[in-house]
């Protein structure tokens, strides 16, 4: 079984290159319908729907997963997870509550959340082998890392929200706006924007300490 | 002094400054400080760097869109030119695999292992990304089934693959071309397990100077989607080989099978 190949000649580099020039002005435009409409006939369960938005919003996914783990398996992971997970609760995506791609976004934040815990899941599992291995009295499990498990319980209680409850929490949590800053982008009056926001972080605080106190007994 | 309102406690636990007199009550009264660490416990979990709003595009690998495709059973596959052409890939990523990384394999004891390497690391990726493959990655991993694609065909291309150098590896490919252009390689291997690693097909040029790696063959028949624009005549050649499990995406040189399509 050793049928080898003959040695190479070097002469792919230019194909290489030829290939990538190719690849760089291909545009999306003419192939498919605007952003909108994509969402629409994703949420309606076209299978095309699911290949356009991998085309204009996985860079965007995997941009997210990469800054959260670095590249490699577990960005890759969360980048398949995303696109898996939207496709299969797609009926949980309402085209007329946003565009699709910060749905996607929001997802993405679940799977970064989810990759958080099952890390110190492995962890604590870890610690805990290796405190029967050295025989230690038994302390009661391993702490849970409680900002991990706050996240994921937090993001839950965020797909909860209305809008424009929710727009205004994420403006000030994940682009870090300030309340008139967001008062200005979304044309909402400014008492209006803190009443909400005083709102949504009572109901917050309010889910991590019924709800968190349980989880982290 | 009132107690600060329920809306300052809110943006103060946000880290928003206060106005003079809020801010200098806030400073003296611990009931009020309570309130804010309590709102701020949500604060603190969500709103870090890495949740925030997308930053820069990555462009996910080419293998990547395989397994959603095997976890969907999604048959619409996206244009991997345009995915690999909407942002740059992660940094130097191949350089950069976590954890230790066998040398690039070249078998110390034998005279000639001329496939490997082929090219610098980074080319043949871009190679790869350009070329639309389906290398297993992840979840999923593995060739691609296209089989409730719904329509069958036309047959454009075909060949034998005749077995190499007392393999037991034997088989036919046929490229079909589909009624939207689209063009799949179906291999059909009759071979048995390999003793270790797995069995991968390529197309390759006829001075096998260049390989385009299309997937995990297995005995049986698979069927590969060909990257658009993929010009038979300049990679004619079928070719399986057997892979071990090193990570290494670069052919083994060492083929079991292989065939020359009649194009």
């Amino acid at each position: 079984m050793t049928g080898l190949l003959p040695s190479r000649t070097g002469s792919g580099r230019h194909r290489v290159e030829r290939v990538t020039t190719e690849a760089e002005p291909a545009p999306a435009g003419p192939a498919g319908p605007d952003d909108a409409e994509v969402g629409r006939r994703f949420a309606a369960g076209e299978e095309q729907a699911l290949a356009w938005a991998y085309e204009r919003w996985a860079a965007q996914v995997h941009g997210m997963a990469v800054r959260a783990f670095g590249p490699g398996p577990d960005a890759e992971d969360v980048t398949q997870q995303v696109f898996i997970s939207a496709w299969t609760g797609r009926a949980g995506y309402r085209p007329e509550q946003g565009p699709l791609p910060a749905w996607l976004t929001g997802v993405c934040r679940h799977k970064i959340a989810d990759t958080w815990a099952r890390r110190d899941r492995q962890r604590r599992a870890t610690e805990a082998a290796v405190a029967e291995l050295n025989a230690a009295p038994a302390g009661g499990p391993a702490p849970v890392d409680s900002t991990v498990a706050d996240r994921v319980l937090l993001l839950g209680e965020l797909d909860r929200l209305g809008q424009p409850q929710r727009g205004i929490i994420e403006l000030a949590f994940f682009a870090d706006l300030t309340h008139t800053q967001i008062a200005e982008r979304t044309g909402l009056p400014l008492g209006t924007v803190k009443s909400h926001i005083r709102r949504t972080l009572e109901r917050l605080r309010d889910r991590l300490e019924v709800d968190g106190a349980a989880l982290h007994a | 002094m009132p107690h600060c309102t329920p809306e300052d406690l809110g943006l103060a636990a946000l880290g928003e400054p206060l106005a003079d007199d809020e801010a200098a009550h806030l400073a003296d009264c611990e009931s009020c400080r309570g309130e804010v660490a309590r709102l701020r416990r949500a604060v603190d979990a969500l709103a870090v760097p890495e949740l925030a709003a997308p930053g820069p595009p990555v462009a996910p690998p080419p293998g990547l869109w395989a397994g959603i495709a095997a976890a969907t059973g999604v048959s619409a596959a996206p244009r991997a030119d345009v995915v690999a052409a909407s942002a740059p890939a992660a940094g130097p990523v191949p350089d950069v695999v976590p954890g230790p990384l066998p040398a690039p394999v070249e078998p110390p004891t034998e005279p000639v292992a001329p496939v490997v390497p082929l090219r610098p690391r980074r080319s043949r990726l871009l190679l790869a990304a350009a070329a639309a493959l389906v290398v297993g990655l992840g979840v999923g991993a593995g060739a691609v089934a296209l089989a409730n694609r719904g329509d069958d065909g036309v047959p454009v291309a075909a060949t034998v693959l005749d077995p190499l150098d007392g393999s037991d590896a034997s088989g036919r490919a046929e490229v079909v071309e589909r009624a939207d252009g689209t063009r799949v390689l179906q291999v059909e291997l009759t071979a048995g397990a390999p003793a270790e690693g797995y069995y991968e097909a390529w197309l390759l040029d006829e001075s096998v100077s260049g390989l385009i790696p299309l997937g995990v063959v297995r005995a049986g028949t698979e069927e590969f989607e060909l990257p658009a624009g993929l010009d038979l005549g300049e990679y004619p050649v079928v070719d399986v080989s057997v892979e071990p499990l090193d990570g290494d995406p670069a052919h083994s040189g060492v083929s079991v099978a292989r065939g020359q399509l009649d194009t």
